[in-house]
């Protein structure tokens, strides 16, 4: 009887680490922050500005000329992370006549992000997103309406053109969504990131 | 000679009255076309006015007491108001008077079911006894403000963030019906019933319980210049009503017990519900002026 219990006890064990080490391989897969294909140690700074950006409730579209950003990235526990610090947002506007951007700005800086795989692919998500934007325009039905835009954003990692992509599409595979009067927003984005510091003209992936 | 100048003063009097009457006309009627014309009754030329605001509710429930009324006939709800002072906006009531427009909604079980003749007594049942045989026992309801339009409170930011309260009316309902008489109805201008509704989560007194509204999928028209609200809940399960009152005419100190008995009159806060649906139109003033004036 005692061989029997301890015949179990054992099974159990090697079930139990079979059950965590299959986890820590998905953990493991998660990805992490490369420069010419080596995991990223310490931290970085990468910057850009993004390209074609623009947010849009049906009949109205906000987008800026200048959309840039910095981004302090690292590896933590197998993973890769990062803080946005600073979105200098300027030359914005919307596709209509009457209605202008007066004032806009990224809120409640830093925000987290972190990397992750979605079907096998690397996104970086972004939370804690709020960005304020002051409409005017006499004609404008927002005109001197201050419209909040919060939450959070994934956009998928092309490690060939070293950018990140923020669609409908890419918010939906990571569970994610902004919120402006009310509801859910589009927002299209390509964002182009480069190191600033340290590993200044190397490769920069997610794996 | 007299008869003659008499008759003249009073033709040209009446030519004069008749000339003021089409020049108001034609100031009255509004030449905004396309989707403005949904604010042909703003008070838009009011200095205080900043936007104009059209809302057509077009579906939801009240429920007062015991009673559920299903929205079933399109109220409208339109004015203008200011600009807001810490998210609260002054109301200004339509030009045309109708800020809160009067439309009939059927109460389920009628005349049976508010004045039932097995719990009246012998003359409300032997006079109600002719409008039972006679099948006039639909009643309607029909909701009215019950003070001045600039009593009405609106937050805009409110409404389309769905947080606190967008809309705050005081109002009173009509029971209609020939036995019930032109003046039934539950809530007053010194006793109204005040529906604080949001497009957010209510948290009302029991037995009612937390329900939320909608704020709705929010779309631009006329190239910016009008903001619409598809879909738009309000809600309010947190009001309170008072008694009956004026009801079967001459012999309301007989029927205003009944109703009230049959109702759950007066009714706690915690035991009735408003959910709105609607469709929320808003445009500036300077739209909707620019408007006008782009089609003389």
């Amino acid at each position: 009887m005692n061989r029997k219990a301890t015949r179990m006890l054992l099974r159990g064990a090697l079930a139990a680490l079979v059950i965590s080490a299959v986890f820590a391989g998905s953990a493991g897969a998660a990805p992490v922050w490369k420069f010419q294909g080596s995991a990223l140690t310490g931290s970085e700074t990468v910057v850009g500005g993004a390209e074609d950006s623009a947010m849009t409730v049906p009949g109205l579209t906000t987008d800026c000329e200048n959309f840039l950003y910095d981004l302090l990235i690292s590896n933590s526990a197998g993973t890769g992370q990062g803080e946005v610090g600073e979105v200098p947002l300027f030359d914005c506007g919307t596709n209509t006549e009457v209605c202008t951007v007066d004032a806009i700005e990224a809120e409640e800086l830093p925000w987290s992000s972190k990397l992750t795989t979605v079907s096998a692919k690397p996104y970086i998500v972004i939370e804690g997103i709020r960005v304020s934007v002051l409409y005017g325009g006499e004609e404008c039905a927002l005109s001197e309406v201050l419209v909040p835009v919060t939450g959070s954003a994934g956009g998928s990692i092309d490690n060939t053109t070293e950018s990140a992509t923020f669609s409908s599409t890419t918010l939906s595979a990571t569970g994610t969504k902004l919120k402006a009067l009310g509801q859910s927003i589009t927002w299209n984005g390509v964002f182009p990131t480069e190191a600033f510091e340290w590993h200044r003209e190397q490769a920069l992936t997610a794996s | 000679m007299k008869r003659h100048r008499t008759a003249r003063v009073v033709s040209t009097a009446m030519l004069a009255a008749a000339l003021t009457a089409l020049a108001f006309t034609g100031a009255a009627s509004a030449k905004l076309v396309g989707e403005f014309t949904k604010f042909q009754h703003c008070p838009y030329n009011t200095a205080e006015v900043n936007r104009c605001m059209h809302s057509l509710n077009t579906g939801g429930e009240v429920i007062l007491g015991t009673k559920k009324t299903p929205i079933v006939n399109p109220v409208t709800i339109q004015g203008g108001y200011s600009k807001p002072v810490k998210r609260i906006s002054k109301f200004f009531g339509a030009t045309n008077g109708v800020t809160l427009s009067k439309a009939a909604q059927p109460v389920p079980g009628g005349l049976l079911g508010i004045v039932p003749p097995e719990k009246s007594p012998w003359l409300v049942k032997a006079l109600s006894k002719f409008f039972f045989e006679n099948s006039l026992t639909g009643v309607n309801s029909v909701l009215e403000l019950a003070k001045s339009a600039s009593d009405i409170v609106i937050s805009e930011p409110n409404l389309s963030e769905g947080i606190g309260i967008a809309l705050e009316m005081p109002v009173k309902v009509r029971l209609e019906n020939p036995f019930l008489g032109k003046n039934c109805y539950v809530g007053s201008s010194s006793s109204p019933i005040v529906w604080k509704l949001t497009t957010g989560t209510t948290s009302p007194p029991g037995p009612n319980t937390p329900i939320s509204g909608e704020t709705g999928e929010i779309s631009f028209l006329e190239g910016g210049r009008i903001l619409q609200l598809n879909g738009t809940v309000l809600v309010d399960n947190s009001w309170s009503a008072p008694t009956a009152s004026g009801c079967g005419g001459i012999l309301s100190f007989l029927v205003n017990p009944i109703i009230n008995s049959q109702i759950g009159l007066a009714s706690a806060a915690g035991k009735n519900t408003a959910s709105l649906k609607n469709t929320v139109t808003v445009a500036t003033v300077a739209a909707v002026k620019a408007n006008d004036a782009e089609n003389p």
